[in-house]
């Protein structure tokens, strides 16, 4: 039994775009605390999956539910989503030209500091916050006064992600493939901020394909996916294995149980 | 057509002046464009009558400000309201035109009309009393910006006409606002003649409120080694045209254009632009966008000319545009004619709406549809109006324009 209430429970969800089925049935519960991978082949629906947690309005989900803190959000805004405590890190983070990053960033912080009743910072407040954020990640100042994430570097990109989850200190942080395109210092600058901005009350998801991140963030449970399904759930000793034996094994599974 | 049917029995206006006189001869046997033509094709035909339906009005009533004067050192002019104008300093000099001066560059002007092409100045010289244009020739460096304002009263036409000299060497940041009062209609013509090194930096921000009109057309002739640079924004009118045509008499100058056009409801803007290279190694960048909301339709129809005499010139020329609604139509159309053949031109065109994913990272963020739709607008905007002069400083153009949408 656990000790507290679940943050993520995904009950049985089958989520279709354009009357194409791609979640067939996927079930996880994440506790405050918890690290989760899940891993699995391109096109399995994993970024599918942190899609439809985030609500995304492509996505229909046909069967099942998705509770946040007890509450179906099965048809919440994404912006509620986001307010209440849903973070989703992008595989490939937006450009926005013409939309001034530290504008962008203090109203959604905003945004969020509303929600929790806090109080709404102005631009001066919000810069002292945000530049101790900044030491997190090891981010220059001067990617403040940029458009959103254009003429970042893809490790760039990845770190303002990592900015964003530390400004907003979701409850549960949905990574997708934030290791991407990371060489090896920028990949412990960032999994080092992601151990830093979570505490025992946060839930994170990673999804990824290699076993260098699971080095520098240990989960709980490893999930593997595969046409929508999570067919496999284990240790931390299941990524290990999935770097041994790769991912040909899961297309036998499939075979196997159909 | 209330004006149509004056024009055609010669009643329109009973002192004449001698302008109007050429230019109501010009109109007589055929007032009206052809609405068959490239340039008019497009025309809204029931709010073009609407337009004219107005009967015209040479008295202006007084019109409250959008916004205070607060710098001392802008120079704020408003057409009909300013009699004598000599304003001398020691670095420059802004003076009146003498009436000749004023009639002779008129006449040339209209010696090379052609009565569909330059049929909204025809229309507007043969409306404008000689108290409605203001003519300035401008000398000098270290000028303070100037704001010239037109307005249109309810329930009548107006007619406003203005005319630069720019002389040599002379630098000036011109801001002109055109408004448009509930059931109105307002023609404003506009001439600017930049003489050799000249340089203006001119921004042309029109709206109206309820039913305005407007037919707003701009000629500039550039000089060589002239820099002409117009940035430009249109919103809230019934039915507004903004025709602009340049002329690079000889070669050797810059025009740079950023322009913009917001319709919403069931209203019609457009802009007609007409870049003429006359010589060789001209340079021209526009950028023209239009957004268009609920049942409106924006229109932007550019031509660049590139005759044989125009070698090396240097064009670009781009039409961006964004649909807000299922119902919203857009026409663009930027054409090139080239006859030089060492030319570096371009044009291009794109339709689009607002950007899904750039919602969707940012309604991740906790930021609503509506602030996300906003911001995304904003930096649209923002291009085209941090280009128009004299207002960015002091008047929140951008907080108007996103709070009308």
């Amino acid at each position: 039994m656990k000790e507290s209430d679940p943050l993520l429970e995904v009950e049985n969800l089958f989520a279709s775009t354009n009357n194409l089925p791609i979640l067939k049935g996927v079930s996880l519960t994440v506790y405050p605390g918890e690290i989760h991978a899940i891993m699995g082949r391109n096109g399995c629906g994993k970024s599918t999956f942190s899609k439809i947690i985030a609500g995304h309005p492509s996505y229909n989900i046909t069967n099942g539910e998705i509770k946040f803190l007890g509450e179906n959000i099965n048809s919440s805004e994404p912006e509620e989503r986001a307010q209440s405590g849903i973070f989703l890190g992008f595989q490939y983070p937006i450009e926005i030209p013409g939309v001034s990053n530290l504008e962008f960033l203090r109203v959604s912080t905003n945004a969020r500091r509303k929600f929790l009743n806090k109080e709404e910072l102005d631009t001066f407040d919000f810069e002292e916050l945000v530049k101790e954020k900044l030491e997190l990640v090891k981010m220059d100042h001067a990617f403040l006064s940029r458009s959103v994430n254009q003429g970042f570097s893809g490790g760039e990109k990845k770190r303002n992600e990592i900015l964003q989850m530390a400004l907003l200190e979701p409850k549960i942080a949905i990574l997708d493939e934030t290791d991407s395109g990371l060489d090896i210092d920028a990949l412990r600058i960032v999994a080092s901020g992601i151990k830093k901005i979570s505490n025992g009350q946060t839930g994170i998801i990673l999804i990824t394909h290699y076993q260098r991140l699971l080095d520098e963030i240990e989960p709980n449970y490893v999930h593997v996916m595969a046409d929508g399904q999570i067919i496999k759930t284990g240790g931390s000793d299941l990524a290990l294995e999935l770097e041994k034996k790769g991912y040909e094994w899961t297309d036998n599974f499939l075979k196997e149980t159909n | 057509m209330n004006i149509i049917e004056k024009i055609k029995t010669n009643k329109l206006i009973d002192d004449q002046t001698e302008i109007q006189k050429i230019c109501l001869h010009k109109l007589q046997s055929s007032p009206l464009p052809n609405p068959k033509s490239e340039l008019w094709r497009l025309s809204n035909k029931s709010k073009f009558s609407n337009f004219l339906d107005y009967s015209i009005n040479e008295k202006d009533s007084k019109f409250d400000m959008p916004y205070p004067k607060n710098s001392h050192s802008t120079i704020r002019l408003i057409i009909g309201e300013n009699f004598k104008i000599k304003l001398t300093e020691k670095n420059y000099s802004i003076e009146q035109l003498s009436e000749d001066e004023l009639n002779k560059y008129i006449k040339e002007q209209i010696s090379c009309f052609d009565q569909n092409e330059n049929w909204s100045d025809l229309l507007n010289l043969s409306l404008s009393c000689a108290k409605n244009i203001l003519g300035l020739k401008i000398n000098g460096s270290k000028i303070p910006p100037i704001e010239i304002f037109s307005h249109a009263s309810s329930n009548s036409l107006n007619a406003k006409t203005l005319v630069i000299f720019l002389e040599k060497n002379c630098e000036i940041k011109l801001l002109q606002v055109n408004l448009g009062k509930e059931n109105s209609s307002l023609s404003q013509s506009t001439f600017f003649c930049l003489e050799e090194n000249s340089s203006l930096n001119h921004g042309v921000v029109s709206y109206g409120e309820n039913r305005s009109n407007l037919l707003n057309s701009l000629n500039v002739i550039q000089q060589k080694n002239s820099e002409y640079n117009l940035g430009s924004l249109h919103f809230k009118f019934n039915y507004a045209r903004f025709e602009i045509s340049i002329k690079q008499s000889v070669g050797n100058a810059k025009t740079n254009i950023k322009g913009m056009q917001i319709t919403k409801s069931d209203e019609q803007i457009s802009t007609y632009t007409k870049i003429d290279f006359n010589g060789p190694n001209g340079f021209l960048d526009q950028i023209n966008k239009s957004l268009a909301d609920d049942k409106s339709h924006a229109i932007f129809e550019g031509s660049i000319i590139v005759p044989k005499s125009a070698q090396k010139t240097d064009a670009s020329q781009l039409s961006r545009n964004l649909l807000l609604s299922n119902l919203a139509q857009i026409d663009t159309k930027p054409q090139l004619e080239i006859i030089a053949d060492d030319v570096k031109c371009k044009h291009g065109a794109t339709i689009s709406q607002l950007n899904e994913e750039e919602l969707f990272y940012m309604r991740t963020r906790g930021i609503t549809l509506a602030e996300a739709s906003k911001l995304q607008l904003s930096s649209y905007f923002q291009e085209i109006i941090s280009f128009i002069p004299v207002s960015k400083d002091r008047w929140d153009l951008l907080d108007t324009v996103l709070n009308q949408n």
